[in-house]
């Protein structure tokens, strides 16, 4: 019942994964690697190639390599 | 993989925990409390308290989503799932946590249509799909995950949805940070910010805890040697006769938060005058309901929610685990009442549950150096 092999579910834990941006379809979504569906609107625009931090289908933030504060 | 691997070097984390031993003050004992139950799982899985010295004790805090919700929520959900042609949609963790009368899974087992979902987004996709069904998604979690609720019910909304509702269960981390306290028997000296609460509300909502209370927060990332950096940066702080909030993870967190987030929250949800949470009683202003825009997606205006309120089990220790006054091993019904497979307490059903942690990692007690 959990959702990977450590009995670990990072949606309940509150825990963000980053995921790698394959391609957005037509209802506005990003599709990530493995074929997750992600709502991009915390984070803006994204392309194929972008970085971003997932929680429970979510982006919250982009992983630019750069700090959050600049 | 990029983002993670650097931040699991064992030569770096060996580093590290010689700068911690280094810091600590000889004979003193150190409790810092790690706020987020996904730092608690990670605390475990990679051994990271294994690398500190024995005075330098880790506390976990109230920071686990599943492990607050109490009994009465659940046998709320069992009662609407139990509802002529809905369908209940949870996270896989939900399914498992004992209400008074049952769990999740037994409801589903006695034939309730209980189906899990790794995001709101596609409880809403079955609602589309089933439009002779009522879909209600069973929301539980931080700041972290309402904005994936929020965001959802604003989709609902501008889509015409009218047979998905939400049953709200979100909850805000900075009213039980501050219930936790006030609390007599707490001794802490510094705490670990969750670091993904904090991608969205940022840093600057902990400035209470050295400005109020004086003691020192750092925000921290999810990776072993983020934790340990953290600890480090608590333990210098106190060295140095510091207080204040410092952000380890400023590659993720803004002092300032996610703007965007913080207005889809601020226009779907309001705060509930009081909330209950497992093990820590009732507080005011921690949690959250559908706002009056959205009160025609709310589950409990949808349905004759019973509102049940069930006291904790007596041989359950949940409360003191999640306030830090004992270990989970310090239990009397751990691991031999209470395991993952049968579980009493909230803590013990979710990984990031201190007693589940504990149990699934074999965390007991041990000799470890003393500074």
């Amino acid at each position: 019942m959990s959702c990977d092999a450590d009995g670990h579910c990072v949606t309940c834990s509150d825990e963000g994964v980053p995921m790698r941006v394959v391609a957005t379809n037509a209802e506005g979504l990003a599709v990530c690697a493995g074929g997750v569906e992600v709502m991009t609107d915390l984070v803006g625009d994204v392309e194929p190639g972008d970085e971003l931090l997932v929680h429970a289908g979510v982006a919250l933030a982009r992983l630019g390599g750069r700090e959050a504060d600049g | 993989m990029k983002y993670v691997d650097e931040y699991r070097d064992a030569e770096l984390g060996r580093a590290l925990a010689a700068e911690i031993v280094a810091t600590v003050e000889p004979g003193r004992h150190y409790k810092v409390m790690e706020v987020c139950g996904g730092h608690t799982h990670t605390i475990y899985k990679y051994g990271v308290d294994d690398l500190l010295p024995a005075n330098v004790e880790l506390v976990h805090g109230p920071g686990c989503p599943v492990c607050v919700i109490p009994m009465g929520r659940v046998d709320d959900g069992v009662a609407v799932a139990h509802e002529e042609g809905v369908i209940f949609t949870c996270f896989g963790d939900m399914m498992r946590v004992p209400g008074g009368d049952g769990t999740l899974l037994e409801a589903k087992a006695e034939g309730a249509d209980i189906r899990m979902v790794y995001s709101p987004l596609d409880a809403l996709r079955i609602a589309r799909e089933n439009p002779d069904r009522e879909v209600v998604f069973f929301a539980v979690g931080f700041e972290t995950t309402a904005p994936s609720t929020a965001l959802t019910l604003m989709r609902a909304k501008a889509e015409g949805v009218r047979n998905f509702s939400v049953f709200c269960n979100h909850v805000t981390i900075v009213p039980p940070l501050r219930a936790l306290l006030e609390s007599p028997d707490l001794r802490l000296d510094g705490f670990i910010g969750p670091g993904h609460v904090s991608t969205v509300v940022g840093a600057r909502p902990f400035e209470f805890i050295p400005a109020d209370y004086g003691k020192p927060v750092v925000i921290s990332g999810f990776e072993p040697l983020d934790l340990l950096q953290s600890v480090y940066m608590v333990l210098r702080q106190l060295a140095d006769g510091r207080c204040e909030v410092e952000n380890q993870y400023k590659r993720v967190v803004p002092y300032d938060g996610n703007p965007q987030a913080l207005a889809v929250l601020a226009e779907v949800f309001e705060l509930r005058p009081h909330f209950e949470w497992r093990g820590l009683g009732f507080i005011s202003h921690s949690g959250l309901k559908l706002s009056e825009a959205y009160r025609d997606f709310d589950s409990e205006l949808r349905f004759a929610v019973p509102g049940v309120r069930v006291a904790d089990p007596k041989a359950c220790q949940c409360g003191e685990v999640l306030k830090g006054v004992i270990k989970p091993w310090e239990c009397k019904v751990f691991g031999t009442a209470c395991t993952p497979e049968r579980p009493i307490g909230t803590c013990m059903v979710s990984s990031e549950g201190a007693c589940a942690a504990y149990y699934n990692y074999g965390r007991f007690a041990r000799e470890r150096v003393v500074v």
